[in-house]
C-alpha cells in the first residue's frame, strides 16, 4: 500500500491539463524530472503501481498515469537512466500476460515500442494472433529490430484474418530470409494485400529466386500492378547492387519489353536506365 | 456555406473551374516518350481535400500554366469523402485515383502522416506531385520519397516557396555561392529562428472522450500508417498538427517554411545536422506540447536553432550571426569571383516542361524536413543526440533511431 500511495503521490506532481485539455500551461520541467526520477529509482514495484492506474480511454482519468510511464519509458533509455531499461522492459512485458483490458494493453505495448528491448520480445508475441493487438504488439517487436523475426515467424501458422497480414508485412520489414517460402506462397493468395506484402518481402529479401514469380504477379492491373511493378524495379536494383546481374537483367529486360502503353513510358524508361547502369 | 477547408463552396468551384478549362497545350510540351494527340488535356486530381487544398492545387496549377500547360481537375480525394465517394470524381482511397492513367499531376493536401506514402505511390503511377509540407513524419520515409522521384523521373515539389525567393535575392545568392564554394573551413553562423512557430496553438489534446466518427469520415484511412487510435474530432481538420501520429506541432509545420530557404542560402541541401539539443519538458506520447528551444549544429559549425519562446527560458548559447563577404580573407573573395553563380532554381512547370528537378526537389525537402524531425526527436528524447548525415540515423542511440524510421500499420510502408 505505502507503494502505491508514494506512485500516486508521484503522478500528482505531473502537470494539471489546461483548459483545452492540453499540457501548455504550468509546465514545471523540474518537478516532472524529479518525479519521474523517483519513479525510476523505485524500481519494478513501483513501475507495476503506476501501469495499474492506467485505464481504457473513456473509463477514467488517467492522464497524469500515461504522462508519468511514458515519459519513465524515456528516462530509461537515457545514458543516466538506462541501468533501469532491461528491467522496466521485463516489468512491462509481464504486465502483457495479465487479466488487463486490451486498450491498457494496447498502452502497455506502445511504451515498449519506446523503450523495450529483446527482453520484451516473447510477451509481445503473444498478442501476435489477437486481432485487436497484433497491430501495437507487432509495432513494437518490429522496432525492437530483427531479433523479433523468428517470432514473427512462428506466429504465422497460428494467424488468421488481419493478423496475417500484420505479421507478413513485418516478416518483410525484418528481411527475415526464413520467411521467403511463406511470401512465395502468398503471393497466389486470394487476399491482394497480402500478395502485396509478399511481393515487397521478396523484393527486399533481394534473392534471384523471386525475379520470375515477381514478374509474373506485375502481370495484373490496377494499383497491384504499379506496386508489383515496384517490387520488381527495386529488386532488380538490389540484385544488381549485389552484383547477380542476369537477373538483374532479365527483370529490366522484361519491364522494357511488356511496358508498351504509351502511358508506362516512365517505366520503360526506369528500365532502359537500369539496363544501361548494368 | 463554408467547406471544411475554409474555403467556400464557390472559391473551390471555381478554383477547381478555373483548372478545368481547355488546353490547347499540346501534350509534347512536356516531351520524351508518352506522347498524346496535341490539344489533349492534361489531368489533374486533388488528394485530402481539407485545409489547404486549395491554395495547394491553385500552386501547382499556377505554376503549370506559366509555362503554358493548362490541366482538368478530374479527381477529388479525401478520407472525409466517405459518404459521397462515387470512384469516378470523388474518391475516399487515393490508390483508385493513382490507378487513372489520365491523371498527370497529383496535388498532395492531406495531413501530413499520408505525404510521403501519397508522394511515392504517384510517382510509381508515373504522376508528378506538389505536395504540401511538412514533407513526411519522419526521416526514413523522406529517403524513400527521394528514391522514388530519381527512380520513376518524376517531378516532386514541396509546397513551400521561400528557398525561389532566396534563391534571387542577391545577398542570399552570394551567401550560398560562399558556402557552396568550399572556401570557408568553419562557419560561424548561427541562425536563430525566435517565436512564430505555434507552438500553443498547434499542441494535442491529452485529455479527450472517445468519440463516435461521422458516417463521412473513414476514420481507419485517415489514421493510415500510424496506430489506429480512438477518434477524437480534434485529431481531424487543422488540429492535426498537434499529434505525433500526424505531424509534429508547430514547429514542424512552421519549421519547413522558414528553414527550407535558410537550408538552400547556407547550401546544406545535401546534408544534416549532426548534433541537436533540446531544452524542453518531457513530450507526451501523443500530443505534441511545450518546448524552449532546440540547437541542431552541422559538421562545419553551421547552427541553427528554433526558439519556441512560448516556454521556459530564452536560448543563450550563442547570439545570432550570419555571413558576410568579409568571413573570407581576401584571396579567398577573389577565388569566389571567378566561380559560377548559383543556378537558378527550376520552378515545378519548367521542371516538368524540361524534365527535370524543380528547385524544391525531395532531396532537399527531404533534409529540410529532416531538421523538423531531428529537432522533434530531441524534444521527445530528452537527451542530446548525435545524427549520421550519410547513413541516416542517430548514433549510439537505438531507441531514439525508433523514430527516425517507425513501424507502420500494415498494409502501410515504405
Amino acid at each position: 500500500m505505502a507503494t502505491v500511495d508514494e506512485v500516486k503521490g508521484l503522478v500528482a506532481q505531473m502537470p494539471d491539463p489546461d483548459q483545452r485539455g492540453m499540457y501548455c500551461e504550468n509546465i514545471d520541467k523540474a518537478k516532472i524530472d524529479a518525479a519521474i526520477e523517483a519513479l525510476r529509482r523505485g524500481g519494478p514495484e513501483h513501475w507495476r503501481a503506476l501501469a495499474d492506474l492506467i485505464v481504457p480511454p473513456g473509463e477514467g482519468d488517467d492522464v497524469k498515469a500515461r504522462y508519468a510511464l511514458h515519459a519513465l519509458a524515456v528516462a530509461v533509455c537515457k545514458p543516466e537512466g538506462r541501468e533501469s531499461r532491461r528491467a522496466f522492459g521485463e516489468t512491462l512485458a509481464a504486465l502483457l500476460g495479465a487479466d488487463r483490458p486490451k486498450a491498457v494493453k494496447t498502452y502497455l505495448c506502445q511504451q515498449l515500442q519506446t523503450a523495450g528491448g529483446a527482453e520484451a520480445l516473447a510477451a509481445l508475441a503473444e498478442l501476435l494472433t489477437d486481432a485487436e493487438l497484433c497491430e501495437p504488439a507487432a509495432m513494437a517487436m518490429t522496432a525492437i529490430g530483427k531479433s523479433a523475426g523468428p517470432l514473427f515467424l512462428a506466429a504465422w501458422p497460428k494467424a488468421g484474418g488481419a493478423c496475417r497480414l500484420t505479421i507478413l508485412q513485418n516478416l518483410a520489414v525484418l528481411v527475415v530470409a526464413e520467411a521467403k517460402p511463406i511470401m512465395l506462397a502468398a503471393l497466389a493468395d486470394a487476399d491482394r494485400e497480402i500478395r502485396l506484402a509478399a511481393g515487397y518481402g521478396l523484393m527486399k529479401l533481394a534473392d534471384a529466386e523471386a525475379v520470375e514469380p515477381l514478374l509474373k504477379s506485375a502481370e495484373t492491373e490496377g494499383w497491384e500492378r504499379i506496386q508489383a511493378t515496384k517490387h520488381c524495379l527495386i529488386l532488380a536494383e538490389k540484385l544488381a547492387a549485389a552484383g547477380n546481374k542476369p537477373p538483374a537483367r532479365r527483370i529490366y529486360e522484361h519491364l522494357k519489353a511488356t511496358r508498351t502503353d504509351p502511358k508506362d513510358a516512365y517505366i520503360r524508361q526506369a528500365a532502359e536506365a537500369g539496363l544501361a547502369a548494368l | 456555406m463554408t467547406m471544411n477547408n475554409g474555403l467556400t463552396r464557390r472559391q473551390f468551384v471555381q478554383a477547381a473551374g478555373a483548372a478545368a478549362s481547355l488546353s490547347i497545350v499540346p501534350r509534347n510540351v512536356l516531351g520524351g516518350e508518352g506522347i498524346a494527340p496535341p490539344s489533349e488535356t492534361l489531368g489533374a486530381a486533388l488528394i485530402g481535400c481539407g485545409g489547404r487544398s486549395g491554395g495547394t492545387y491553385n500552386d501547382m496549377i499556377t505554376r503549370l500554366r506559366a509555362v503554358g500547360i493548362e490541366v482538368k481537375l478530374l479527381a477529388r480525394c479525401d478520407v472525409k469523402f466517405a459518404d459521397r465517394a462515387d470512384n469516378k470524381e470523388t474518391y475516399t482511397d487515393y490508390r483508385r485515383v493513382l490507378e487513372r492513367r489520365d491523371v498527370d499531376f497529383v496535388a498532395i493536401a492531406t495531413h501530413p502522416g499520408w505525404h510521403a506514402l501519397i508522394s511515392i505511390a504517384a510517382m510509381e503511377a508515373g504522376k508528378d506531385v506538389m505536395c504540401e509540407k511538412p514533407m513526411t513524419r519522419f526521416i526514413a520515409e523522406g529517403r524513400a520519397v527521394v528514391e522514388a522521384e530519381k527512380r520513376y523521373n518524376r517531378v516532386f515539389q514541396l509546397c513551400t516557396f521561400g528557398r525561389f525567393g532566396a534563391s534571387r535575392d542577391p545577398g542570399r545568392r552570394q551567401i550560398h555561392k560562399m558556402m557552396a564554394s568550399g572556401l570557408l573551413k568553419k562557419c560561424p553562423v548561427v541562425h536563430i529562428k525566435k517565436g512564430g512557430l505555434k507552438v500553443r496553438e498547434w499542441s494535442g489534446r491529452v485529455v479527450y472522450q472517445p468519440a463516435k466518427a461521422p458516417p463521412s469520415l473513414d476514420w481507419d484511412m485517415y489514421c493510415g500508417p500510424a496506430p489506429l487510435r480512438p477518434y477524437q474530432p480534434h485529431r481531424v481538420g487543422g488540429t492535426h498538427r498537434g499529434y505525433w501520429d500526424y505531424e509534429g506541432g508547430g514547429l514542424a509545420d512552421m519549421g519547413q517554411h522558414h528553414f527550407d530557404p535558410v537550408q538552400w542560402t547556407y547550401a546544406k541541401d545535401h546534408t544534416s545536422p549532426v548534433e541537436i539539443e533540446a531544452y524542453a519538458p518531457p513530450a507526451h506520447p501523443e500530443a505534441c506540447g511545450m518546448w524552449g528551444w532546440v540547437e541542431l549544429k552541422y559538421e562545419d559549425g553551421c547552427t541553427f536553432v528554433f526558439e519556441s519562446a512560448e516556454w521556459g527560458e530564452p536560448y543563450e548559447r550563442a547570439k545570432p550571426r550570419e555571413l558576410s563577404i568579409n568571413d573570407l580573407d581576401e584571396q579567398a573573395r577573389r577565388q569566389l569571383a571567378e566561380m559560377p553563380d548559383p543556378d537558378p532554381l527550376l520552378e515545378f512547370g519548367e521542371a516538368v516542361k524540361q524534365r527535370k528537378k524543380s528547385g524544391g526537389h525531395a532531396e532537399a525537402a527531404h533534409r529540410s524536413s529532416t531538421l523538423l524531425h531531428l529537432a522533434n526527436i530531441a524534444i521527445r528524447m530528452g537527451r542530446k543526440i548525435r545524427y549520421d548525415p550519410v547513413k541516416e540515423e542517430i548514433v549510439g542511440d537505438e531507441e531514439a533511431n525508433r523514430l527516425v524510421r517507425q513501424p507502420m500499420r500494415a498494409p502501410w510502408r515504405v
